[in-house]
């Protein structure tokens, strides 16, 4: 086991170090990974005007987390004007804590609109990722700069040592072992593996490897459960055991489902940390995701829009070559948070995977 | 206006935030100051606003434009052909949207033109404008959401936000210098606006503003700016009264704060003069926490009168409390206790104060009916301690018993009541649950633990002894807060019988014990077991005597209480008995007398009351003082005649103990003695004789100083005595 997780841990930190960062991005194909046709159509239902992402299923609300994936998607549509757009109202609304991070939450019948200043770190990590992305491809030094800033702030307040590990805190505020006793309570599905390498440039003093190898560890260790899957929020105290963090839903769920899609979007296919995910959803499921309670290993509500579907598609093809079924081909937008798992996994299937399409 | 925001941005980079001002970058077009150009000025003016206003026929703008350009390049005159159709339908539409507010769609369209053409520049007034507006409106987010840092870097950012036309982000940033403790720049901020802007209500809700972010003294830096109305009135004339609220409001809630007696008359004139509760209210909170409470009363009864509701009853039952009226205060208090919290804590407080008050006071009934209810529901557990201690200080120990049990269902772990309930116990002679008791709080509290071990016993009462006579009477605590560590190991067995004459309370109606005292129960308290003490008093193994006078000045025998021999209420053969136990009292037969009191108490009712009484009375003539205790419970006593007993058993406790050489067991029982009631001269001297005999010289000294300066010769003999066996214990 020891030996697969650090094969791949050997492949990111090849990826980190490899072909001088940010540059090497800017190498890339410049080919666009999200069909414009269907960005077109992501955005018409989710993206307001003012560049507000708005999520559908949870009140109309807006958070840090979606405004990264409309600029990721918006960066790998290689649409400049409605990556502004969002960006504009991600800086003008969210960017005003202190620390330089975003505030998560945002709701439009709240006055003021930000009714949590905490911060979320997969949010800001999706932030400064695609602004690294779109400074680099689009040579605007804005960007980059905006980037950087958050990711230095990432790294001196979310990104903290845990024992042997370096942890990813999901939030300013609540989640440290100091705040909790059987803290730090992490959540797995923050650590986007491919964002690290060029967090690593743009912010250098934090180990972004370091915190990568961490975050495949604790995938390793937090398959609870009959059904070995990583719990959406879980309790990892520096020493002691990984186990289900308290006061939060015993489930693989909604958080958890993309952690796949993150590895193979990062270039980690191992079997191993992937097996849970192949057993459940591919084996036992039909290919279709589901809320899974840990302590029991039942499916508690499958998922079978075609956003989640989605997910196991990839896999198939990822660890089995799989070709992605028809019906899975065209996009049609139907609630925020599948409809974006949707795109992003088109988009390393595109850019890793053609030969599934 | 260019004149202005020139004049804003040096006092910006000058005066408000000086230590950023080297980072301050000025919106490209913008120079510091008016007329000279910068170095690197753009070769050509541009124009791209002046036209869209134009187009917009916004001519307020357009002027204001127009100046501004003037104002950067003097050798510039506007353009012919301004009225004329715009060259860039694509920049006009940029800036359309930007006069909407439309910031994101403005973005959005610069990026758009900058992907198709990669040359195209937006014009820099547009990126600027654009800027400011964003920045604006990040600041007021981050504003309304306590992040001040990022307010003071947008201001930092686009200080050309800073304007009189944006009253409300120069507030913003005012307050964010004030919560940063940068006071001074907040100062600065508030003092550049009362300098510069000039519309009226903007001046006024400035000075509101800066109200409670500006200390009283910068306050009144500001309040100097005031300049005369059209009327020739002073401008801030409406608030000076709601200055002087904010100055008594502050110093009411801080009493280290004192305000002019200028403000206070002003506002009482306002007070008077008005109708509402809200100024009295507040003059009575200020004038009760600087120790007026008397002044104090008056104000929250005028709130009261008009209908001040809940606060003012409040401030009303607190102030007659501190004034020593919580009788007077009680029924409103009790009236008022649902209103609010606070209302039912006033009342909660008023009955402990009364009924921790030493000596205890004379309570009606409905006080106590009324109160353990409130107690009841609320699981109070000082009210429950307090009607304890009430019960243990007029000698209702089986009461008391009960309500400290109740107090420590609700809290097991509550100190004071374990400690009331371990002295009641120690009052009953009950060793076994003492020590039981003691068991449970070892390691916890010394008190308690003290109780039983004389070792640290010895120590604490040490460590007490220091200003015991002007010892505070602090309210609820103080009943329980003295270290007064009964003897231990001096205990007879606890006897049977006078549990067995008891029902213990239920703890849902304890109060039915409680009386009301008799009025004409008002015995004198003498000590009538003094003259049993004297004969050995003095302490022996000394070589030179010790006065043993004070002994004299004890009262002779205590006459048969009048209350006995005048009850209409003795019949029967309970009464014949009791009658006759009295007659062998008179004959000094105590021991005779107790089996006719002890006959009389089996009929019960006010027969057995007096008996008890007399059995009491008889075991203590023949210094029984533990039979006289048990006695004394074998059938309930009026508070004011238990409280009586209670005060000669601990009395004659003492004497008994100074007269075993138990010097700290006799400093105990005068300590409890002195909780009921004011401590006569002779136990005063008994208790100077303890300290003596402890050779805790510096306490004994005071007490015969004390007693010495109010002309009693024993006590100078004290003093002699002292001075003696000092120069004694140098030599050893």
């Amino acid at each position: 086991m020891r030996r697969v997780v650090r094969a791949a841990l050997l492949a990111l930190a090849v990826f980190a170090g490899g072909a001088g960062g940010v540059l090497s991005l800017k190498a890339q194909p410049m080919a666009n990974t999200v069909p414009m046709e269907a960005w077109n159509a992501y955005r018409d239902r989710f993206v307001a005007e003012n560049g507000r992402v708005v999520d559908t299923a949870n009140g109309d609300i807006s958070h840090s987390e979606g405004q990264g994936y409309g600029m990721l998607l918006a960066f790998l549509a290689g649409d400049r004007s409605n990556f502004e757009r969002i960006w504009s109202f991600t800086r003008t609304e969210l960017m005003i804590r202190d620390d330089g991070l975003a505030a998560w939450r945002w709701d439009p019948n709240a006055t003021p609109h930000v009714t949590d200043v905490n911060a979320a770190s997969d949010g800001d990590i999706l932030i400064s990722y695609a602004l690294a992305r779109a400074g680099a491809a689009w040579n605007n030094p804005a960007y980059t700069d905006a980037a950087r800033k958050i990711a230095r702030a990432l790294g001196a307040k979310l990104v903290v040592k845990s024992g042997d590990r370096l942890v990813l805190l999901p939030g300013v505020m609540g989640f440290s072992a100091e705040e909790r006793k059987d803290g730090p309570i992490l959540n797995l599905s923050y650590w986007i593996f491919e964002a690290f390498p060029v967090l690593a440039q743009l912010a250098p003093e934090t180990d972004w490897v370091k915190l990568g190898t961490s975050g495949l560890d604790l995938l390793t260790v937090a398959r609870l459960g009959p059904a070995q899957l990583p719990p959406d929020w879980i309790a990892a105290p520096a020493r002691g055991p990984v186990s289900l963090a308290e006061g939060f839903p015993p489930v693989f769920g909604y958080n958890s489902l993309r952690i796949s899609l993150y590895l193979l979007r990062a270039g980690i296919a191992d079997p191993q940390i992937l097996e849970g995910f192949r057993r459940n959803w591919l084996v036992e499921n039909g290919g279709v995701p589901a809320v899974v309670d840990i302590p029991s290993g039942r499916v508690v509500t499958p998922l079978t829009e075609p956003g989640y579907r989605m997910l196991g598609a990839l896999l198939a093809c990822a660890l089995e070559g799989t070709a992605i079924p028809q019906e899975l081909r065209r996009f049609e937008p139907t609630l925020y948070y599948p409809s974006t798992l949707f795109l992003l996994s088109w988009a390393v299937l595109v850019e890793k995977y053609p030969r599934c399409l | 206006m260019s004149l202005k925001r020139a004049a804003l941005l040096l006092l910006l980079g000058g005066a408000v935030i000086p230590a950023i001002a080297q980072q301050v970058q000025l919106p490209v077009g913008e120079a510091p100051t008016a007329g000279t150009p910068p170095a690197d000025a753009r070769p050509k003016v541009d124009e791209s606003a002046l036209r869209y206003f134009a187009s917009q026929g916004d001519t307020r703008r357009l002027e204001a434009e127009i100046a501004r350009l003037r104002a950067l390049y003097p050798d510039w005159s506007p353009p012919a052909d301004l009225f004329g159709p715009q060259t860039d339908p694509d920049l006009e539409r940029m800036w359309t949207l930007y006069a909407e507010g439309k910031l994101s769609d403005v973005r959005s369209a610069i990026a758009a033109r900058q992907a198709a053409d990669a040359s195209w520049q937006p014009p820099a007034e547009l990126v600027a404008r654009l800027a400011e507006s964003e920045n604006r409106r990040r600041l007021i987010n981050a504003s309304d959401a306590q992040q001040w840092s990022t307010v003071l870097r947008m201001a930092t950012e686009t200080p050309a936000i800073l304007t009189c036309a944006n009253v409300d982000i120069l507030w913003r940033v005012a307050e964010a210098f004030g919560k940063t403790d940068q006071l001074q720049r907040a100062l600065d901020v508030f003092t550049y606006l009362l300098t510069t802007c000039s519309d009226a209500a903007e001046r006024l809700a400035t000075i509101q503003k800066a109200m409670p972010v500006l200390n009283d003294e910068q306050l009144k830096q500001l309040l100097a700016l005031e300049r005369k109305d059209a009327q020739g009135q002073p401008e801030f004339a409406p608030i000076r009264d709601e200055l002087i609220r904010r100055r008594i409001g502050r110093a009411a809630e801080n009493p280290e704060y004192v305000v002019s007696a200028d403000d206070i008359s002003r506002l009482e004139t306002v007070a008077r003069g008005g109708d509402t509760p809200g100024d009295p209210l507040l003059l009575g909170w200020y004038l009760f926490r600087h120790d007026e409470a008397s002044r104090a009363l008056d104000w929250f009864k005028l709130a009261l009168d008009r209908k001040g509701g809940a606060k003012a009853a409040e401030g009303y039952v607190l102030a007659l409390n501190s004034l020593g009226r919580a009788l007077e205060a009680e029924p409103i208090a009790f009236e008022w206790r649902d209103a609010a919290p606070e209302n039912n804590k006033a009342y909660l407080d008023v009955v402990i104060s009364l009924l921790t008050a030493a000596p205890p006071p004379v309570l009606g009934e409905t006080v106590l009916t009324r109160f353990s209810p409130v107690v009841m529901r609320d699981r109070y557990v000082p009210g429950a301690q307090a009607l304890g201690w009430y019960a243990f200080n007029t000698g209702q120990l089986v009461v008391a018993q009960a309500w400290f049990q109740t107090a420590l269902s609700w809290d097991p772990n509550d100190e004071p009541s374990s400690y009331g309930l371990a002295l009641t116990y120690w009052r009953l002679n009950d060793a076994a649950r003492l020590n039981a008791l003691v068991q449970t709080w070892r390691g916890r509290s010394e008190r308690i633990v003290a109780l039983v071990d004389p070792q640290l016993r010895a120590t604490l009462e040490a460590r007490n002894l220091q200003g015991r006579i002007d010892r505070t009477t602090d309210p609820l605590v103080a009943a329980a807060l003295r270290v007064t560590p009964p003897p231990a190991g001096g205990f007879a067995p606890a006897p049977a019988a006078p549990q067995a004459g008891f029902q213990p309370i239920p703890a849902q109606a304890p109060t039915q014990q409680f009386q009301p005292v008799p009025t004409q129960a008002a015995a004198g308290r003498q000590p009538i077991l003094v003259q049993t003490a004297p004969a050995q008093s003095a302490p022996a193994g000394r070589s030179y005597a010790q006065p043993t006078s004070y002994r004299e000045s004890a009262p002779a025998p205590a006459p048969r209480p009048r209350a006995a021999s005048g009850s209409g209420s003795v019949r029967g053969g309970g009464a014949a008995a009791l009658s006759r136990g009295w007659r062998l009292m008179e004959l000094n037969r105590p021991i005779e007398a107790v089996s006719a009191f002890d006959e009389a108490i089996k009929s019960g009712g006010r027969v057995a009351e007096e008996a008890a009484y007399g059995k009491s009375l008889a075991y203590m003539r023949k210094g029984m003082t533990n039979q006289a205790q048990v006695a004394a419970v074998e059938a309930p006593q009026s508070p004011r005649r238990a409280m009586q007993l209670t005060a000669d058993l601990l009395a004659q406790r003492a004497f008994e103990f100074y007269k075993d050489q138990r010097y700290v067991e006799a400093l105990i029982s005068l300590d409890e003695l002195a909780r009921i009631g004011p401590e006569q001269q002779d136990h005063m001297m008994l208790r100077g004789w303890c300290y003596y005999n402890l050779r805790d010289y510096r306490s004994a000294e005071r007490i015969f100083r004390a007693l010495a300066a109010q002309g009693n010769t024993d006590a100078m003999n004290g003093v002699s005595e002292i001075e003696f066996a000092r120069r004694l214990y140098k030599r050893e």
